[in-house]
């Protein structure tokens, strides 16, 4: 008996090492998310940022991937309520707390040319004359080709 | 003649012992013993004894008595004599089928008295041994599945916080926890709707496919778990694909007898408290049991004062995992009545529970609040969810000739509220209330089963199971459509005994299915951009109407060879699983997660293929086990995180791939001196996508490589009122787990430690015994991550040190 469950155990071992040799572990897999960064000179917007209704600005920030870069998004909405705060890290002073009456709503999704590893994102945004002046997040998205995605928000205030 | 008993706290029972003798000795924890002396000659001696049942005093035959070179076994009046047995002092062990087994110690000498030993029954005596006279263990033996069955032992001696938390000690069985009162099962790295959770006959029908809520079982009152590693669809449906935790039906009380138990549990880290209180009696024919459990605890700590989660930081206020607090309150009654050639029994049950989840973020996303949540531990803020499960079960079994026919029948309602502070997403505004989602579940279940042994070699099951589920929903949120479901299974199988050692078992099934799901358009309008440039806003459509129907056909084929030492088992087995109705259907915005999550229509039913090994020799001081499989996917439905965006937030979709997966477990158990056992246990699961848009990545939440070692060392002797004394230390080593698939997270090794002390204890009543349990979990306090827990995700440890207390007292 003993002899037949060693030949057991060594056939089990050595089909588990066989499977795990054949295996493609070698196939190059990307591990790696994009990033995303407002910390240049041109990136805009910065934490705290006061944009006037009826301005223009232009939303710029850069994303990089080691591999292959594939959509972005910007969403701006309201903070009225302070449900949140950014991630770079300010305190920027808040508002007291409000209801929104018709706060601004802004969300676009966009795709980057393929083969790309670095670019710059750049949004012309109009502020609307109607909507609530007051606090607002702004968050940029990006993607890889894979599916990893990176976000970063931002603390802005729009202003009369 | 003297009347005699050597223990001062022993009753009644051990008045009945007449005993002839001159000494005795301590020498069972348990029960009445007490020694006679009858030498025969300077050095051979004659021991002569009885084993009796503690419960009903009654003679138990076949009861092994086991010693270095010497063996008995009781005959019918119980009794059994060793000859020619030399001086010394002796180990034996009584063990018997459906009893604990005993150990003592005997000092053989001229003073020698005869031995009067009674067994306490074990859980393992079930109904089945009823019918078949076989033990849990010998058919697990049989079955050419890979199985575990699971004490009222294991689960005394090793509970945790959740059931699941209590059987992930056993090799290949892990879980996904939400905080520290809620996990969800996972078998070899597959959860939620891969693994079928069975009570008392019928299937647990809950939002098994969510991701932040657990098992909604009370782990109290579970005698006995059949834990199936491996394909099983064939016997219990969709959803088997990974595993079954099926824990099954406790066996009838015995005639007159009246038994009930009250465990009060305290916890450290959570500052939880908890009691539960169960009954049982049965007259001659009719019994019933009862059972209430309540259970509330605090945040949990951990051991970190700071949450890094991407670029945030988060305080923590001395250590406490901000809002996790919780409370459980359980009820279940079941009557029950044993005929001639029938048995029913049916069972009412009720679980509640609310939990709060971290408040400083909501899934993935942060969140700041107004709501003081430092102000005190206890207290259960928004976001919590509240679940309620409402179950019947009833389980008939009628014996008529060489047919044993089993129906079971089970309705349950569960009901779950999830509640977050109202706040604007995308175009949706500001809802005026909490109640975030709602979900409404009911299920009706019916199963019939008829197992015909039509000769001494083979006993044909066939069956069918039918089942309607009814869900509705709620809220302010949507994830999933509201939808009716029936689905029906006809099954057969064979089991042969080839001979005493060999048995072979393959069935077939077939399975249809029809699931039929309800629009559902958002309760706000969202802008939308037409062709012609202009935009209109619109209630959007998040799910249609749709009627589906689904058919597959699944089996399992097994050998096992029950050798002296070694049993060996191969089974290759079809399962599969039905779509959900989130998978075909759903089209919404899951903001807390920041996706969007799209269904698909096209899905076919999840088919597996598995190949499984199980090889075990195990000797009187050694065992060895090792379980092998092999599994391939041909369509594992997979949420697919795409590049893609809609209204700003990531879609994922959901898509089916071919997967390749292999792992398995080895176990290890030695036992170096009588006192002292060394068990070793280790798992691995090893997953790839074979095609589809993340080939080549493993699959969601695989549970990295894990070893866990324990040692069990048994006191010989008593300390002050402690009885049966054991000590155990167990050494969990987890290896980094490096195969993720977007959006997880590399997570690193790590090493735990946790003690335990077990003892028994004089406290009321010296025939029922209070059984203590001291543990230390996590005994050095380190800070380290699951990957497969929910708040992993969010960069949360696991919980810190943790001291339980916990007593068990009989009455």
């Amino acid at each position: 008996m003993t002899a037949k469950f060693n030949f057991l155990i060594t056939i089990v071992f050595s089909g588990l090492f066989l499977w795990s040799c054949s295996s493609d572990d070698s196939d190059i897999k990307d591990e790696t998310k994009p990033e995303i960064t407002i910390n240049y000179n041109e990136g805009f917007p910065q934490s705290c940022t006061e944009l006037v209704r009826g301005e223009t600005y232009h939303f710029r920030a850069m994303v990089t991937d080691d591999m292959e870069l594939a959509s972005y998004s910007l969403d701006i909405h309201n903070n009225f309520d302070h449900h949140t705060h950014d991630d770079q890290g300010a305190q920027c002073e808040l508002d007291p707390i409000k209801q929104a009456v018709n706060p601004m709503i802004y969300m676009e999704n966009f795709s980057i040319e393929n083969g790309l590893t670095s670019y710059e994102i750049d949004i012309t945004v109009t502020i609307p004359n109607d909507v609530d002046a007051g606090d607002y997040h702004c968050a940029y998205s990006v993607t890889d080709k894979t599916g990893w995605q990176s976000r970063t928000s931002i603390d802005i205030k729009i202003i009369e | 003649m003297y009347r005699f008993c050597h223990d001062p706290f022993l009753g009644d029972n051990c008045s009945n012992l007449i005993v002839f003798i001159m000494f005795h000795k301590t020498l069972s924890f348990w029960l009445c013993f007490s020694l006679y002396s009858i030498a025969f000659s300077q050095n051979s001696f004659l021991i002569k004894g009885s084993v009796i049942n503690a419960n009903t005093l009654q003679p138990i035959e076949g009861a092994n008595i086991i010693s270095k070179g010497l063996f008995a076994i009781s005959s019918v009046t119980g009794e059994f004599t060793i000859k020619n047995v030399t001086e010394g002092t002796y180990t034996f062990t009584i063990s018997h089928i459906g009893y604990n087994p005993k150990t003592l110690m005997i000092e053989v000498d001229p003073k020698m008295e005869n031995l009067h030993i009674s067994l306490s029954e074990s859980t393992t005596t079930l109904k089945e041994i009823e019918v078949h006279g076989k033990t849990k263990k010998r058919e697990a033996k049989e079955l050419p599945i890979t199985t575990v069955q699971v004490s009222k032992e294991f689960m005394d001696a090793n509970r945790e916080n959740s059931l699941m938390q209590t059987l992930k000690k056993i090799p290949g069985v892990s879980t996904i926890n939400i905080g520290s009162g809620q996990s969800k099962p996972v078998i070899r790295g597959l959860g939620f709707n891969r693994v079928s959770v069975v009570q008392n006959g019928v299937k647990h029908e809950a939002q098994q496919w969510g991701n932040d809520h657990g098992l909604e079982i009370d782990q109290y009152g579970i005698e006995n778990i059949h834990i199936i590693k491996g394909p099983a669809s064939l016997l219990y449906g969709s959803d088997a694909i990974a595993g079954v935790v099926d824990i099954q039906s406790p066996k009838t009380p015995s005639v007159n007898s009246f038994n009930g138990e009250v465990n009060v549990l305290a916890e450290s880290n959570n500052d939880l408290l908890g009691v539960s209180t169960g009954i049982e009696s049965r007259k001659e024919k009719w019994f019933y049991r009862g059972r209430l459990t309540y259970r509330d605890y605090g945040d949990y700590k951990v051991p970190t004062d700071k949450i890094r989660y991407e670029s945030y930081i988060f305080d923590l206020h001395r250590n406490h995992l901000r809002n996790t607090a919780g409370n459980e309150a359980n009820a279940a009654f079941s009557i029950g009545y044993v005929g001639e050639s029938f048995k029913s029994e049916t069972f009412f049950s009720n679980v509640y529970a609310k939990n709060g989840f971290f408040a400083n973020a909501h899934g993935l996303e942060v969140r700041t609040s107004t709501i003081d949540y430092d102000s005190g531990n206890r207290d259960i803020d928004l976001p919590f969810h509240k679940v309620n499960h409402f179950k019947i079960v009833n389980n008939t079994s009628f014996y008529k000739g060489e047919h044993t026919i089993q129906l079971d029948l089970g309705y349950q309602n569960n009901h779950r509220e999830e509640h977050s502070e109202p706040v604007p997403h995308g175009y949706m505004p500001k809802p005026d209330n909490s109640k975030e989602r709602v979900f409404d579940k009911n299920t009706f279940s019916l199963n019939a089963k008829d197992a015909f042994k039509f000769n001494e070699k083979h006993n044909l099951v066939f069956g069918i199971n039918t089942e309607f589920q009814n869900n509705n929903i709620g809220g302010w949120g949507f994830l999933i459509p509201k939808y009716n479901r029936f689905t029906v299974g006809f099954f057969a199988y064979d089991h042969i005994e080839a001979s005493e050692k060999v048995h072979l078992q393959g069935g077939l099934r077939y399975d249809f299915g029809v699931i039929n799901t309800k629009a559902y358009y958002d309760w706000y309008p969202s802008t939308v951009n037409n062709s012609d440039g202009s935009t209109s806003n619109v209630y959007l459509q998040r799910a249609q109407n749709k009627t589906l129907n689904f058919n597959n056909i699944s089996g399992s084929l097994g050998v096992s060879y029950i050798g002296d030492k070694t049993t060996y088992k191969l089974n290759i087995g079809k399962s599969f699983r039905m779509p959900l109705a989130n998978e075909l259907a759903s089209d919404g915005v899951n903001y807390h997660m920041y996706r969007y999550e799209r269904g698909n229509l096209n899905l076919n039913p999840e088919e597996s293929y598995q190949l499984d090994i199980d090889v075990g020799y195990s000797t009187k001081n050694f065992s060895f086990g090792i379980s092998p499989f092999v599994n391939f996917f041909e369509n594992f439905i997979y949420l697919n995180p795409t590049p893609n965006y809609y209204e700003t937030l990531q879609i994922y979709e959901y898509t089916q791939s071919k997967v390749f997966r292999v792992g398995g477990e080895l176990r290890f158990g030695y036992a170096l001196t009588e006192n002292l056992r060394i068990d070793a246990s280790a798992e691995y699961v090893y997953s790839r996508q074979r095609n589809g848009p993340k080939k080549n990545f493993t699959l969601p939440f695989s549970p990295p490589l894990s070893g866990l070692v324990s040692a069990n060392y048994q006191l010989k002797k008593d300390l002050l009122w402690f009885k049966n004394i054991r000590l155990m230390a167990d050494y969990r080593l987890t290896a980094k787990q490096e195969e993720i698939v977007p959006p997880e997270e590399k997570t690193e090794s790590f090493q735990v430690l946790n003690l335990s002390f077990l003892s028994n204890l004089n406290l009321f009543n010296s025939e029922k015994q209070t059984d203590l349990r001291f543990k230390l979990n996590n005994v050095f306090d380190t800070k380290y991550f699951n990957h497969t827990s929910f708040y992993r995700l969010i960069d949360v440890p696991e919980a810190g040190r943790n001291i339980s207390l916990s007593l068990t007292i009989p009455f």
